[in-house]
């Protein structure tokens, strides 16, 4: 059933809120461009900061299960966040983690690399814009004469939705693809069967590499990686059989390949396909098969000219994969 | 997936589990865990009354799982596995927690250790809850064999093998059989010609109505798995023969070490200094003469060229010592006034009768000059005009801590055996791995010191490493019986714990093919996904963790078991 017949059932309820987050999910949802105004006629946006003005203690209001659908998207990386997203699952029927961060992490969930005592220093003190000789500090509360201020506290980890509260879908992606969010937005509003909770909706069971159009071979072998800018791409060959890491093959294919298409290499914002509980293990064991190297020095030496590793194979996953962090 | 019914049994060892781990302990704290039905020790789970207890358990407590907390799953795993399946239990439904290699034996606290042994069971139960019956598997076995070089050890098993009135392919890369025994004059210790103990081999193998010979003919790709290989020749006299074969020998021997590398030895400069395999043909022409056609009057026999020495070759040749000793006989037989000086590093005489042999040898008057490998080797250099001899050797004699000068006339150079320049041609094509001397790699160096890990191909003889003629005739013959075995039971098992391809997820990516080892997996173009021959695969794992997007996953040691079993082990102590 087309969106736009199905005017005459009651609107949905429908909140879209952002944890640590860019901003582009949100814009992501006015990216459906006219097809916003079918949306908006088939539910009631009743939360959504970025283009409403309503304040948390509203929706503390509203009564439980009252919201049928809430987007959440961003990660959960302080005490607001973290609160937002246990006020939401309470007045919501189906809690969506919509786009990378939310399902994984994304790319605030990089931060996991470091400690927040690290990421604090360096904000606080060292970064070179920063003039702060007495090492101020923030503090989640504050005495001044006027009363008590509070900020919400900054967790040493970032976490995904789903480490702070119940999830019943997941949509992938940084940001997901606009014609995904319709597609499942329309099967929520038409009462279609539901996929089983805690399904990855809005995406394909299989990875990029099975959409992507570029030639493929069993021949793998590199003997240096190289970053895009240093290769001329002929535009048809497989980016890894270039050299050039690509996330495709680790990659829960839905996007559309839109990255590989514009001639860029996926860089594994879909997350990992159904079967693969950490993408970034499993991106390296594949690449450490590639290696073509007789002697150990020089997989070292290969392995140099990957800048980056660890931010480059868990850039959108590191919180929601099983290594999860850096360790001490 | 019914309720799982877990069995755990803690075996004492006798003393080895039961002295360093408490099982008592083990027993009452395992026994607390979800799904775990009974949990019990015994002294020896693996003797007859231990098994029996687990096959009644079976049956009186309906369990559907079982664990056995003992030794290595290498040494009894198939024990416990036959013992389940007796009681109808899919043997794969067990497993083995190993708290006797990997705990008992290596800790000295038994607090300690019986914490681990704890762990290690937890692990085991959290495994086994995800474990999945697998269907044992068979393929018929090709009576024929193909064995690939023609000497002594691939003829002996070729005979071995046709004498039981199986067809043999034997493949020679030169032009004659016989390899490098048909060049020796005698064979040590016995002093009995090697030439006439070959003779009548060579014609039966030539003779044989079962035996095909190959010469000049290498292999250079083999298809197919075991019972079932085939490859095509592709010399000018057997251009495009298809060759089908149950099983392979590989038998491709060593070559002598090529001298000239040492500086210090003059080899190709000096022309009296010769190798071991040149001074065979010397002997085999019947007369010990210099270049210049006379008598050498001082005569030195130099051990350990290219051998136990880290610039070279770091291994022992294990044949030259005894080779060395054989000509001074010889050369005492033919010449006997002639002074000879075995000039060796450390003699080396571990064989049936070759102690005894060294023994006798000392009393054929020569000079034994002893030297050391690691500081100085022996210099050849040329003799003045006013010497009474042809060359001198300058050394540091390592037990009279004296330097010393040698006359010598002739030197004969103990050439270490290496690898073949072009074994990786058959090493790839037969699919077996080598060590870092290039030796063929066993499937177990102790137990299974002729199979190899690609099933139905075999190594015998001195391509697995350097060793003596009787040695390696027993190879064969092992490698002979054990075909023999395979071609008799007309199936053989295959591997249950094989890799496959879910392809519904699979991407076409390919890394997997790159990475086996077995060339098992092949690309379905139409399909655009991976396929595994689960007849070739050995379930190594490799792809499985190749694999970017978990397509693959190996029977058995699903991301879903192992994960389990290491949550399993970190959930007491961590």
């Amino acid at each position: 059933m087309p969106l736009d017949t199905i005017t005459s059932k009651p609107k949905l309820k429908l909140a879209i809120y952002w944890g640590a987050a860019c901003g582009g999910c949100c814009v992501s949802v006015l990216d459906t461009h006219e097809k916003l105004l079918d949306i908006v006629a088939a539910a009631d946006p009743v939360f959504w900061p970025i283009a409403m003005d309503i304040k948390y203690k509203d929706v503390e209001d509203m009564p439980d299960q009252s919201i049928d659908l809430t987007l959440f998207n961003g990660a959960v990386r302080n005490s607001e966040n973290k609160r937002m997203a246990q006020v939401l699952r309470k007045k919501s029927k189906i809690l969506v983690a919509y786009g990378a961060c939310a399902y994984m992490g994304g790319i605030p969930g990089l931060a996991n690399f470091f400690t927040k005592e690290e990421i604090f220093r360096r904000a606080y003190e060292e970064s070179e814009s920063t003039l702060n000789p007495e090492k101020i500090r923030p503090v989640p509360e504050y005495e001044v004469p006027e009363g008590k201020l509070e900020i919400p506290v900054f967790f040493n980890d970032v976490l995904p939705l789903n480490k702070v509260v119940d999830v019943d879908y997941y949509i992938p992606g940084c940001p997901p693809q606009s014609e995904r969010l319709i597609e499942v937005f329309t099967a929520i509003v038409t009462g279609a069967a539901l996929p089983p909770k805690g399904s990855v909706v809005g995406a394909l069971e299989k990875t990029n590499c099975d959409e992507c159009k570029r030639k493929k071979t069993d021949n793998k072998k590199v003997k240096k990686f190289y970053r895009l800018w240093e290769i001329q791409d002929d535009k048809e060959t497989c980016f890894l059989e270039q050299g050039v890491i690509c996330m495709g093959p680790a990659t829960r294919g839905g996007c559309g390949v839109r990255c590989v298409e514009g001639n860029s290499p996926c860089r594994g914002c879909y997350g990992p396909p159904a079967a693969c509980s950490d993408p970034g293990a499993k991106m390296m064991s594949a690449i450490g098969t590639m290696i073509d190297a007789d002697k150990p020095e020089e997989i070292d030496e290969i392995i140099e000219s990957i800048v980056d590793p660890a931010g480059l194979f868990y850039r959108f996953s590191l919180p929601g994969s099983i290594l999860g962090r850096k360790l001490s | 997936m019914e309720e799982p019914r877990i069995g755990v049994y803690v075996c004492w060892c006798g003393t080895n589990i039961a002295k360093m781990v408490d099982v008592e302990a083990v027993t009452t704290e395992v026994g607390k865990l979800p799904n775990v039905v009974l949990a019990k020790n015994y002294k020896y789970m693996c003797s007859d009354p231990g098994q029996e207890l687990i096959i009644k358990d079976i049956k009186g407590h309906n369990l559907n799982r079982v664990i056995v907390a003992a030794c290595s799953p290498r040494i009894h795993e198939l024990t416990f596995r036959n013992a389940v399946e007796k009681a109808g239990i899919n043997p794969y439904l067990f497993e083995m927690a190993n708290i006797r290699e990997q705990d008992s034996w290596v800790h000295t606290d038994r607090t300690e250790a019986t914490t681990k042994a704890i762990d290690l069971v937890i692990a085991a139960v959290r495994r086994v809850l995800y474990h999945e019956p697998l269907e044992k598997r068979s393929v018929s076995v090709d009576p024929a064999t193909l064995v690939i070089g023609g000497g002594i050890s691939g003829m002996m098993a070729s005979l071995e093998i046709a004498n039981a009135g199986k067809k043999v392919y034997l493949i020679e890369k030169t032009d004659h059989l016989g390899g490098h025994v048909v060049k020796f004059d005698l064979t040590f210790p016995h002093l009995s010609s090697a030439k006439q103990m070959m003779r009548p081999i060579l014609q039966r193998v030539e003779n044989h109505p079962n035996i095909e010979v190959f010469l000049q003919t290498e292999i250079h790709e083999v298809t197919g798995y075991v019972g079932n290989f085939k490859t095509t020749l592709r010399n000018k006299d057997n251009e495009g023969t298809e060759l089908k074969f149950g099983n392979i020998i590989a038998a491709v021997g060593l070559k002598p070490f090529d001298p000239s590398k040492i500086e210090e030895y003059g080899y190709g400069k000096f022309p009296d200094v010769i190798t071991s395999m040149e001074f065979e043909d010397m002997l085999g022409t019947g007369k010990i003469l210099t270049k210049y056609g006379k008598e050498p009057r001082n005569i030195a026999i130099i051990h350990c060229v290219g051998s136990r020495n880290k610039k070279y070759h770091e291994y022992c040749s294990r044949t030259c010592c005894m080779a060395a000793l054989k000509f001074v006989h010889q050369i005492r037989a033919a010449l006997p006034s002639t002074n000879i000086f075995e000039i060796y590093a450390d003699m080396r005489a571990y064989g049936k009768g070759h102690e005894e042999f060294y023994a006798m040898t000392t009393h054929k008057q020569i000079m034994f000059l002893m030297y050391d490998q690691q500081e100085r080797l022996p210099v050849i250099r040329q003799a003045n005009r006013s010497d009474d001899c042809n060359m001198i050797i300058e050394m540091d004699e390592k037990l009279s801590g004296l330097p010393i000068e040698v006359p010598v006339d002739m030197v004969i150079l103990m050439v270490n055996m290496e690898a073949h320049e072009n074994v990786k041609d058959v090493v790839h094509a037969i699919g077996v791995s080598l060590c870092g001397n290039q030796f063929f790699i066993e499937k177990h160096p102790k137990l299974d010191p002729v199979a190899t890990t690609t099933a139905g191909v075999y190594i015998v003889g001195t391509c697995q490493g350097p060793k003596d003629i009787p040695d390696s005739v027993a190879q064969a013959r092992a490698a002979a019986a054990r075909i023999l075995a395979t071609i008799e039971g007309g199936t053989v098992p295959v591997e249950v714990t094989t890799s496959f391809v879910n392809e519904k997820l699979c991407c076409g990516c390919q890394t997997c093919i790159s990475v086996c080892p077995y060339s098992a997996i092949s690309f379905n173009e139409i399909k655009k996904v991976s396929e595994v021959n689960e007849v070739l695969c050995k379930g190594c794992g490799t792809c499985g963790s190749a694999c970017p997007t978990g397509a693959i996953k190996c029977k058995h040691f699903t991301d879903l078991q192992i994960l389990s079993e290491i949550e399993g082990i970190m959930s007491m102590s961590y």
